[in-house]
């Protein structure tokens, strides 16, 4: 099934500047193992063996992979995946 | 350099204040000249909830959805996101560590990064810093008030 996944402005050097890409997958694994297929880099900036890093939120329309079934999420046709930095930060001297 | 009108930079201090002593955290909107000296021109500035409940006064994790609903409010539009801006009670404007750690972990690079102290609850001082991913530290930006006549003297 095809779904849209929008690409933040940060990710975008590594999608030749697409915001927009169409992708066909039955989870959201898929789809962004496809992706780093087609672009190199994406996987490093986006995801690894263990699933999406640390400071990268992805969602399926309004939630969260990460209260779902991360990277097992399923897809339905016409689900909009999007990838979006984790902002954070703090007077603290170090993340915890 | 980053110019901000100063009626975009009173609303993010109000923000601010009447955070404290939490800290808060939004983004700017505007354009960035892609020649000469690549000049920043902030237009909008939008707010966003700190999700760092349980210590918000030291952290801040800007809402993802913040992002995404101001990057679909500003498609088709010349003005993206350029900039985060937050808070630093009680503490001076300067890029922390766990600012840098996580900054260089979203590949933040290209963003302003405005940083308001605020002291007991009054606005005391702001910096703009932008990441420089290979010195994988934060330098600091000339942040300039412009009003509608222009920049400020």
């Amino acid at each position: 099934m095809t779904v849209t996944v929008k690409i933040p402005t940060p990710l975008r050097p590594v999608t030749g500047g697409l915001g927009e890409l169409k992708v066909d997958g039955a989870t959201v694994g898929d789809v962004l193992r496809q992706l780093d297929a087609q672009y190199a880099g994406f996987a490093d900036r986006v995801f690894d063996a263990n699933g999406v890093k640390r400071f990268v939120n992805v969602y399926v329309n309004e939630d969260n992979i990460r209260d779902k079934k991360n990277m097992e999420t399923e897809l339905k046709a016409g689900d909009t995946i999007s990838i979006l930095p984790s902002i954070a930060g703090g007077r603290c001297p170090r993340l915890s | 350099m980053i110019k901000i009108p100063s009626s975009i930079l009173r609303e993010i201090y109000d923000h601010m204040e009447a955070s404290y002593p939490h800290e808060c955290c939004g983004l700017m909107v505007g354009t960035i000249e892609r020649s000469g000296e690549g000049q920043r021109v902030v237009h909008a500035a939008r707010r966003c909830r700190n999700l760092n409940t349980d210590r918000a006064h030291d952290r801040y994790d800007l809402d993802p959805m913040c992002w995404m609903k101001t990057e679909r409010e500003f498609e088709g539009t010349p003005w993206s996101i350029i900039g985060i801006y937050h808070s630093h009670p009680d503490h001076p404007s300067r890029a922390s560590q766990t600012d840098t750690d996580a900054a260089l972990g979203a590949g933040m690079l290209d963003y302003s990064y405005v940083i308001v102290s605020v002291q007991k609850g009054k606005v005391a001082s702001a910096q703009s810093w932008i990441l420089n991913e290979s010195e994988k530290k934060f330098y600091e930006e000339s942040l300039v008030v412009v009003d509608e006549e222009g920049d400020r003297p």
